[in-house]
């Protein structure tokens, strides 16, 4: 009713909501679940132990703890969340079980996690595929007038309100071919001079939306580096902010600019796609940091003693996780703020007030926009998932809730957005942008794995690498069970299978 | 039939399997005439008898039909109902309130939708689509709220689409072209009964 770039965007949500709460679930079976119900029976795998020093790790404050301190550590992770099974840090390096049975917590820990990747992709591609089949078979030839007036009424439409909405839709399509109708005249008829004129603009503009970008980056950069030092509730959360404040007003003004270089609607809808590479090239510049500050590119010989700086992170896994547990927050806050402090009092205003609507202008539901929020939350939990087990989970919650919320604003505020999408095409668009985020977190977590863990706390205390866990559980199992997974490994049996398949 | 009350006779049931009247062609795969009539009947009840086998004469006006809920909200429901009327004033027998009921259906064939759009949006009843029968088309849809510009612009592009034979306005040719090429005429052209 309001446009196939809204149904999308609630596909997309639905989408989401079932792939992190089956994760969970997996996360919660093989890792969680275990660590909570059995007990420790053996010692670490690794019969080595590192220096005294990299060991010290003590996330308990001592002494009375005020009650408002329980808040600020339910929104920054510290304190009392810091230990737990919310992260890395609280699962334990040993075998559990009881006495005929044991698990080994680090090897499913890090398989679950490798699994977590590979079942995403999976429901990605799946997705994907299913979308493209819509863009190849389906999809009427919109922008076509005639098509639009003498077929678009659908005669089966019961009811006032469906009739009414449906005129609506049928309202804003002209609209839109319309407008890109009169853009298209208007950029042909340009002069020589002014189309000169033009390209200048843009070339400068261009460059001032670099700019822009660039000073968002080296302010996320300045930003973390000095959130890391200090503490206290706002700093905790700076980068957060600074992402979201870029996110926010980035997209903004190069909408303004498009504006003033009067560009078609599509180029538009193209630019404000291309802010997604803004999105997450943000969270990358804050894990480019803060491994920067991990492994000491500023001063070298902190590193020294446990290849890692244990001395600001004597838990860095938690730490990384506790900052992606900081950005998910951070942007469910947000949204519901705006969504109580922005969207209800411009209802109000609309309801009560239509010369004031008109001035301030009928709120929009900006497909493109709400799209990438969801997709950047998603990157954030697939890349601190490795990090902090529960992630999945809470982001469950939060787009439970996100999605409830977008519904009642839409339904109650909004009317349909002007410069709409092809919906079939923008269901691939947006899965093939989820699969970049996916790719990046993928990046991230293959970094982690190979650099050393922390020796103060988590699963891999004290191995090299955290991939060492596969190598040295394979020599534990028995003789029969390495030879036959050799065979299945080797040549003669896969290449068949390969082949069958 | 057993102890069913005879609203039809036999020959009448067999004529309303397959008539071939003019262009239309019934189909009772989906609604018997008896459902119909029920529905036609409860329109009037006292004027509309119950027993048929007579083949009496017996029109309903305009104003009962479009009061039917499928059709209430229909912005073209006047029309619809006047391109079925024999009189042109959209008053029905039972005839043609079962053959609009089949063209309207899932079942009946795209050239005969076609022939039946063209004459609910020929307001004029010219045989052609102009720029007035494409503006009253447009009102109707968008609710009167686009600019009066802005109908101009959509009425000129629409029949410069569509306009084979360059008279400016649409003839039947024309308007069958364009609706071979759209491929959810037959679905959005289907009132469910």
């Amino acid at each position: 009713n309001f446009g196939g770039g809204v149904q999308s965007y609630f596909l997309l949500l639905r989408f989401l909501v079932l792939l992190n709460l089956v994760s969970f679930l997996l996360i919660a079976g093989f890792v969680v679940i275990p660590s909570i119900v059995l007990r420790a029976v053996h010692s670490s795998p690794a019969n080595h132990t590192g220096p005294e020093e990299c060991m010290k790790y003590d996330p308990n404050p001592q002494g009375l703890v005020a009650f408002y301190n329980y808040v600020l550590d339910f929104l920054s992770g510290m304190g009392f969340m810091e230990y737990s099974y919310l992260f890395y840090g609280y699962y334990s390096n040993t075998l559990v079980g009881d006495r005929n049975f044991s698990y080994n917590i680090p090897l499913a820990y890090l398989f679950t996690v490798v699994f977590y990747f590979a079942f995403c992709l999976i429901c990605i591609m799946a997705m994907g595929t299913a979308a493209r089949i819509a863009v190849a078979t389906g999809g009427s030839a919109a922008g076509n007038y005639s098509m639009i007036v003498f077929t678009g009424w659908d005669y089966g439409c019961l009811g006032d309100r469906a009739t009414k909405l449906k005129q609506k839709n049928i309202h804003y399509r002209l609209q839109v071919d319309l407008e890109e109708q009169l853009m298209k005249e208007r950029a042909a008829s340009l002069t020589l001079s002014q189309k000169v004129v033009l390209y200048t603009l843009r070339i400068f503009l261009g460059f001032v939306a670099l700019g822009l970008i660039g000073a968002a980056c080296f302010s996320i950069f300045e930003a973390t580096v000095f959130s890391q030092g200090i503490l206290g509730l706002i700093l905790e959360y700076l980068p957060s902010i600074v992402i979201t404040a870029g996110n926010f007003l980035v997209p903004l003004l190069c909408e303004q600019i498009a504006l003033v270089e009067r560009y078609r609607p599509s180029t538009t809808v193209i630019l404000a796609l291309l802010s997604v590479f803004l999105r997450l090239v943000s969270l990358g510049v804050l894990l480019f940091t803060l491994w920067g500050q991990i492994k000491c590119q500023v001063d070298l010989e902190k590193c020294d003693l446990c290849q890692y700086n244990h001395e600001e992170y004597p838990c860095w896994e938690t730490r990384v996780g506790q900052e992606m547990y900081k950005l998910t927050l951070f942007d469910l806050i947000v949204t519901i703020g705006a969504l109580v402090l922005v969207e209800f009092p411009r209802m109000l205003v609309d309801n009560w007030s239509n010369k004031v609507a008109r001035w301030v202008g009928r709120q929009e539901f900006v497909v493109s926009a709400n799209v990438l929020n969801l997709v950047d939350g998603q990157t954030v939990v697939w890349t601190g998932a490795l990090f902090c087990p529960l992630l999945p989970l809470i982001n469950t919650a939060k787009f439970v809730i996100l999605f409830y919320c977008k519904k009642v604003t839409l339904f109650a505020n909004c009317r349909p957005a002007l410069k709409t999408f092809r919906s079939t095409t923008s269901n691939f668009f947006f899965l093939m942008v989820l699969l970049f985020g996916w790719a990046m977190a993928t990046l991230v977590m293959i970094y982690s794995v190979a650099i050393h863990p922390s020796m103060g706390c988590g699963p891999f205390r004290f191995f090299p690498y955290m991939w060492a866990i596969v190598p040295m559980s394979f020599y534990r199992l028995s003789e029969v069970t390495q030879d036959f997974l050799f065979f299945v490994g080797s040549q003669a049996f896969s290449v068949p299978l390969f082949a069958l398949s | 039939m057993g102890n069913k009350q005879t609203i039809f006779t036999d020959e009448q049931l067999d004529a309303y399997q397959v008539i071939l009247t003019k262009p239309i062609v019934v189909f009772v795969g989906f609604f018997s005439p008896s459902r119909l009539h029920g529905r036609y009947h409860e329109l009037a009840p006292h004027l509309v008898p119950m027993d048929y086998t007579k083949d009496p004469d017996c029109k309903l006006p305009l104003a009962l039909i479009v009061n039917m809920p499928e059709l209430k909200e229909n912005p073209f429901r006047n029309r619809i109902v006047e391109s079925f009327s024999e009189d042109g004033m959209g008053n029905l027998s039972f005839n043609e309130f079962v053959d609009m009921f089949s063209v309207l259906s899932e079942m009946a064939p795209r050239e005969l939708k076609a022939i039946y759009a063209f004459k609910i949006y020929d307001f004029n009843v010219d045989n052609y689509l102009c720029k007035e029968d494409l503006e009253k088309t447009l009102n109707k849809l968008t609710k009167e709220e686009l600019t009066p510009e802005e109908v101009q612009l959509v009425c000129e592009k629409a029949i410069e689409e569509a306009d084979l034979d360059g008279d400016n306005k649409l003839s039947f040719a024309d308007f069958e072209n364009m609706i071979s090429r759209a491929p959810d005429f037959l679905s959005t052209f289907h009132i469910r009964i």
